[in-house]
């Protein structure tokens, strides 16, 4: 059990910066999940954390204690590659027992870790085999269980599913969920995957360029965004954006976008965006509030406005169907019932959920709230 | 016109394609390479075994076909003493060579993923030595081991204080002086060897062995090590075959002196042909030598992965 706290922590390659000084905690048996775009510096991150990166400035700790110039092995911690990093030479066995062999443990408790842990992960039948003779799903079972067998204090996961095909993701996404919510260890894991972080993550840290964009919890980033980017990268398909003036329209505050169109705002929101009044905004709206199908959540309430989109190309999911179309001027993307018949070049209709859209400052990005 | 051009050139591919397929006729390209190896290999390792069942000498170009020279090596009194110098120079010539390639190519190593400067010039000043030509080396390895006024050696041993060391003139200790040499020269090559393994082993066995709390030397052990397994028996086994066969080096050095102290199975095959102008009992060396090499070839070949691995 571990608690991690980060602070101001950056990292140079060089002259180059790639980390420019970021803070969050990990609390102790949490799921945290580093998210952003490829080079945004999790992984850098990351490999601070487990001492395999230098730290250019600022401060790591575990457990309150300073561990900037601690080496890997006295971190206690176990970590899960991307490329999974068994050794080759060694049999299934005598991977998942190396961490302990290290740490001096009689062979006796080792063999006993080991077997606890092929029972946990199902590859009992697996131990006496090269990590060559695996399939890429049981070597990921295989790295796994290297970094469980030896209870580490600290898991770190540096993007550990990104070289399984699709089915095989989901399924050890559930498995290393269904592990942390067993073991319940502190755990910091590094994905480029929206869907990954928000399925797994207690709390998530999305960067960007370096810097932290928002940390929170899954529903706070998918419901409370601070910002366009945070918006946009939660969420798929992607939040629609599209540019738009906060007017009046026949004595109400509404939104109206560049062709004229105008959705009326709720009466919480007339509240909260009153001084914004007269300003150009961007108007986000999630595909899944822009919908023809009424839920338990969002039936008689009173944000819902009704309104008529043009079908362009229609994406079939089975339970449900992508429509892309165009609102006020910008390409959008619907997400309606499953069963419609929607041919392109006719026109359907959808209600947005008013009370879910967000209005975002279009300089600067940032989230329009109550001032 | 384009046109034109296009109908020249399918024509000639036409006209050309049966003839040079390869598919069709292998031999025809495989010829001129053949050729070359059966003249500059097969030829002259045929004609030693020829020559060593004849009684032939450079000084008659007439000879006849006996077993003669073959009953002569089982009477020769000297070749326990031959073959047990030639143990001793390949055996400690391969050891060291390992040893001090291994440790130069991990240094390389560091030095490259450290972006250390000046490793390149490292690797061309090692490597030089490797080209040097054998007689060359030999040439410059008296130098240093020279016991007169101006042997490097022993003028720095005199210069603090030292008494000088026969180098080349005493028996027991020439051997190990023609070991040096040929460790000098023969080290880059398993320091290349070794060190395009060190290159392919993944960073991150390493992170993980870090990780799983190994320290530098568990991780040379645990992990360096056996990953560089198969190209060590490799290079065990090809610079095993090199050493047997080196004689340029001890010539231009000792000339197989003190005595015979430094006459190894290869130079002794040199001095019976060429000084002793004796082809036949020259070429029973030679083919002894063969022998020992193709022992060695054939475990390099055992050892070679198999296409089928991977």
């Amino acid at each position: 059990m571990a608690e991690v706290s980060v602070r101001k922590l950056i990292k140079r390659f060089g002259q180059f910066e790639v980390v420019h000084g970021i803070d969050f905690d990990v609390t102790d048996g949490e799921f945290m999940v580093l998210v952003g775009p490829s080079g945004c510096g999790k992984s850098t991150t990351l490999r601070m954390i487990a001492g395999l990166e230098t730290v250019s400035d600022g401060e790591i700790s575990i457990n309150g204690e300073l561990v900037n110039d601690v080496p890997p092995r006295d971190r206690d911690i176990a970590m899960v590659f991307q490329d999974y990093a068994l050794y080759p030479h060694m049999s299934v066995k005598q991977n998942l027992g190396f961490g302990l062999k290290m740490r001096d443990m009689p062979r006796a408790k080792i063999e006993e870790a080991v077997q606890r842990t092929a029972d946990i992960l199902q590859i009992r039948e697996l131990l006496d085999r090269k990590p060559k003779q695996l399939s890429g799903g049981q070597r990921q079972r295989v790295a796994i269980g290297r970094a469980i067998a030896r209870e580490p204090q600290l898991f770190l996961f540096d993007e550990p599913l990104s070289n399984l095909d699709a089915k095989l993701r989901v399924e050890m996404r559930t498995q290393i969920k269904r592990l942390h919510i067993a073991f319940n260890a502190t755990s910091i894991y590094v994905t480029h995957d929206q869907t990954e972080a928000m399925t797994l993550a207690d709390r998530i840290v999305v960067l960007r360029g370096g810097v932290i964009e928002q940390v929170g919890t899954p529903d706070q980033l998918y419901n409370h965004p601070v910002n366009r980017f945070v918006a946009g990268f939660i969420g798929s398909p992607t939040m629609n954006f599209i540019d738009a003036e906060l007017a009046e329209s026949a004595g109400e505050a509404s939104i109206v976008f560049n062709d004229g169109q105008t959705l009326p705002l709720t009466a919480a929101q007339r509240q909260s965006y009153a001084s914004h009044k007269g300003q150009k905004v961007l108007f986000g709206v999630r595909p899944e509030h822009l919908t023809n199908v009424f839920t338990a959540e969002n039936r008689g309430g009173a944000g819902l406005v009704p309104i008529e989109i043009p079908v362009e190309i229609v994406e079939p999911l089975g339970a449900d169907t992508l429509v892309f179309s165009k609102l006020g001027g910008s390409e959008i993307v619907s997400r309606v019932a499953g069963s419609a018949d929607l041919r392109p070049g006719t026109r359907i209709p959808v209600h947005v959920d008013m009370s879910r859209t967000h209005l975002f400052d279009p300089e600067t990005g940032v989230r329009l709230t109550a001032t | 016109m384009t046109e034109g051009v296009a109908t020249a050139n399918a024509a000639l591919r036409t006209r050309r394609r049966p003839r040079w397929r390869i598919s069709e006729h292998p031999y025809i390209w495989v010829a001129p390479l053949t050729l070359l190896l059966l003249a500059t290999y097969v030829y002259p390792a045929v004609e030693v075994v020829r020559f060593s069942f004849t009684n032939a000498t450079l000084l008659n170009p007439e000879y006849e076909y006996t077993l003669r020279s073959y009953q002569a090596l089982q009477r020769n009194t000297s070749l326990g003493g031959l073959l047990w110098i030639t143990f001793l120079f390949v055996f400690a010539s391969v050891v060291f060579q390992l040893l001090l390639g291994l440790l130069i190519a991990l240094a390389l190593n560091r030095g490259v993923n450290r972006n250390l400067p000046g490793v390149s010039v490292v690797r061309i000043v090692i490597l030089s030595s490797w080209i040097v030509p054998g007689v060359a080396a030999g040439i410059v390895w008296q130098l240093i081991f020279s016991e007169a006024s101006y042997g490097f050696l022993n003028s720095l041993l005199r210069d603090v204080g030292l008494p000088p060391v026969k180098w080349l003139s005493r028996p027991d200790i020439a051997i190990w002086s023609a070991v040096i040499a040929n460790i000098w020269r023969g080290t880059a090559f398993s320091m290349i060897l070794l060190y395009a393994g060190l290159v392919i082993i993944p960073k991150s066995l390493y992170e993980a062995a870090a990780v799983d709390g190994a320290s530098a030397w568990r991780q040379f052990w645990y992990v360096t090590l056996p990953q560089l397994r198969p190209i060590l028996l490799i290079n065990t086994i090809l610079i095993s075959i090199f050493t047997l066969n080196t004689f340029d080096l001890i010539l231009a050095l000792t000339g197989g002196g003190p005595g015979r102290a430094t006459e190894v199975l290869s130079l002794y095959a040199y001095n019976l042909v060429f000084r002793n102008f004796d082809l036949a009992n020259g070429s029973v060396i030679a083919v002894v030598l063969l022998a020992i090499s193709v022992v060695f070839t054939f475990f390099y070949i055992r050892l070679l992965p198999k296409e089928n691995e991977t």
